[in-house]
């Protein structure tokens, strides 16, 4: 049966500055998180068959990192990018890649990176599914189809949860789950010899202005600033055995050893 | 803003080519350095990815890219494995292309896809013991007989040499015509009379098996030979004006890996109570070896640039190639005095920096080839 997924991707700042940093081809990558979402639904569409779509929300530098998901195998690449959209907080990121994901049309799998490497809330999967009312499992590390039911398997802490859940699904790929595989050149030449990626804006998702951006966040980034951490060295003093003693006195102390 | 020469496509091959040798390569670096071994198990995964045949069409299983991407997987590979990048420097630029721009259709589909995809290996056999700048001098031969030509061989330094399948082997077949006399036969590995050599002890490159190539009254097919006969020479300059914009990147990389480690170092060494790199001796270093490092770049991209645009290359290859190497031979002297005796160890990666990077003045033509070629452009 062939499958149709679409993963959710994000270009990410490599390293931000102080404050606010502008994104530029040279400090954006496709989010690390994302990577193992994508290894994860080209694996099932090799097995299954099927389409492989791949979002993503962002400014126009967001085609870099589709240009990669292409590379690596995706048949359709769509970036959702307008000036309307600045500012966007991850509950807007969620109402704008669930019209998305609408217009596209039927699919049967959800993928999305657990978090992002620069804003880091790990909300927009969870939260899309919900705009979406579609169940939803987070931090998947295994997902097979047995007689038509879709099991899914995660890792809690010490438990592991087999989920059986119909589709249309979404999900979010644990980091270490699905090794991504390394992008071979002849993708990288294929992806620029037929540039497809598609890009939308507002109008196409039939959103308006005031829904989206700054003024449709509930929250916003008033301020960001670099927090440096000031280590200190301690000399311990005394022969060893009382050196280690103290040692673990001080790290009990700190709550990070049991004494 | 955007940097010369490079567009959207090189800014994501080159973040694909930098993840790969960070994951793949970086770990084993070293290692294969001081054991000088070829590690087969990082280029199969090459040679699956497309590694070995970057500007080969897609058509001939080869990855389909210009000379601008070519410039930068060498650059990439070399900054964390110059002994790897030289490998796939000589098998894509001097055997491969070659075998590309005067091989017949029958031959591209003899030999082009299995070179592409890393299955068999490529070499360039022009060196011999008493011929190396001097490439009209020298004495192997190719002999028609029948429909086979009897080749006699003695070549040195062969890069890949240990190896090689296919290697390009530089002959006389008319002995009495001088320079015109010298063609290009392609000769397999396994062939009666076919003697791979000791591989050479070197100082550098070390993961890279070089070895000299013999071959002892080898019988080759009539139709091994590339190009027509007397056009050795000619084919001979084709590949090293693309081989040098090789040559030139791997330098670049080798440079670009030792500014890295030479600021890294400066950034973490404290000397009289502050970090290195708060004395300004140190920052003039730091200074001249970012400044060389940046002007190489610039020279061999605009090189691979200008030879996307069909244009000659012979000088600005040749530029790109005497300006990067030396740069990168003053450029890991300079990490080196920044890691003081630590640089001399090998503990440390600027070491190999060190030693890899003195070769690239040497192979390909000699900077002293390098500004004869550049002379007789400028002065016509």
């Amino acid at each position: 049966m062939a499958i149709h997924s679409i993963v959710c991707i994000k270009s990410v700042v490599r390293a931000a500055p102080d404050g606010v940093g502008r994104r530029t081809p040279e400090n954006s990558e496709l989010n690390p998180f994302d990577r193992p979402a994508l290894e994860a639904a080209l694996r099932i569409k090799a097995a299954e068959g099927g389409t492989l779509t791949v979002l993503s929300m962002g400014p126009p530098v967001g085609v870099e990192a589709l240009a990669e998901a292409q590379a690596m195998g995706a048949d359709r690449t769509i970036l959702i990018s307008d000036a309307a959209l600045a500012g966007s907080d991850t509950l807007v990121t969620a109402r704008v890649l669930a019209a998305a994901i609408a217009r596209i049309g039927a699919c049967d799998l959800i993928f999305f990176g657990t978090r992002s490497a620069d804003s880091d809330t790990g909300q927009v999967g969870p939260q899309t599914a919900a705009v979406l009312a579609l169940p939803f499992v987070g931090g998947v590390k295994q997902i097979e189809r047995r007689d038509g039911i879709w099991e899914i398997r995660r890792l809690m802490d010490d438990w592991e949860e087999l989920w059986q859940v119909d589709v249309p699904l979404a999900l979010t790929i644990h980091p270490k789950a699905f090794k991504p595989r390394s992008i071979a050149l002849p993708g990288i030449a294929g992806a620029y010899a037929q540039p497809a990626i598609e890009t939308w804006g507002i109008r196409e998702l039939t959103l308006a202005a005031d829904q989206v951006g700054l003024s449709g966040s509930p929250t916003r980034v008033t301020r960001m600033q670099k927090v440096v951490r000031k280590r200190v060295c301690r000399m311990l003093e005394g022969e060893p055995q009382q050196q280690v003693e103290a040692l673990i006195a001080h790290l009990g102390r700190m709550g990070m050893m049991s004494t | 803003m955007t940097e010369p020469f490079i567009d959207a496509k090189h800014r994501v091959l080159r973040r694909t080519v930098r993840a790969f040798c960070e994951q793949e390569l970086r770990p084993i670096a070293a290692e294969i350095d001081q054991e000088a071994r070829f590690p087969w198990e990082v280029a199969e995964q090459m040679g699956r990815l497309g590694y070995f045949g970057i500007q080969a069409p897609p058509e001939l299983g080869g990855a389909g890219l210009d000379t601008v991407s070519y410039a930068i997987i060498i650059e990439e590979v070399s900054r964390v494995s110059a002994a790897i990048g030289l490998c796939l420097s000589v098998h894509n630029s001097v055997a491969l292309f070659p075998l590309l721009a005067f091989g017949s259709a029958e031959q591209h589909q003899r030999w082009v896809p299995s070179l592409a995809r890393g299955e068999r290996i490529g070499a360039f056999c022009l060196t011999e013991p008493n011929a190396g700048s001097d490439a009209s001098g020298i004495n192997a031969t190719a002999l028609p007989d029948g429909d086979h030509w009897v080749v006699n061989a003695n070549k040195v330094f062969v890069t890949n040499g240990g190896i090689a399948d296919i290697c390009l082997i530089f002959a006389r077949t008319d002995p009495a015509a001088g320079r015109k006399g010298i063609s290009v036969i392609v000769a397999e590995r396994g062939i009666p009379g076919f003697v791979v050599g000791d591989l050479e002890d070197l100082c550098g490159m070390r993961a890279n098996p070089v070895s000299s190539i013999r071959l002892y009254d080898s019988r080759v097919p009539r139709d091994h030979l590339l190009g027509k006969t007397g056009q050795g020479l000619a084919i001979g300059l084709a590949a090293l004006d693309t081989g040098r914009i090789g040559i030139a990147a791997q330098a670049l990389g080798i440079a670009q890996a030792a500014l890295d480690e030479g600021v890294r170092y400066a950034q973490q060494r404290q000397q009289f109570g502050v970090p290195l790199a708060r004395h300004q001796a140190i920052q003039m270093m730091i200074a001249d070896m970012a400044t060389q490092v940046d002007a190489a770049r610039m020279m061999v991209y605009r090189a691979a640039w200008t030879k996307d645009q069909g244009a000659v290359v012979s000088r600005t290859a040749a530029q790109a190639k005497l300006f990067a190497s030396e740069a990168a031979c003053t450029v890991t002297d300079l990490a080196v005095q920044i890691h003081g005796g630590y640089g001399y160890s090998k503990a440390y990666a600027v070491e190999r920096y060190y030693r890899d990077a003195r070769v690239t003045r040497i192979y390909e033509g000699t900077s002293e080839v390098h500004r004869m070629v550049i002379a007789r452009e400028v002065l016509g």
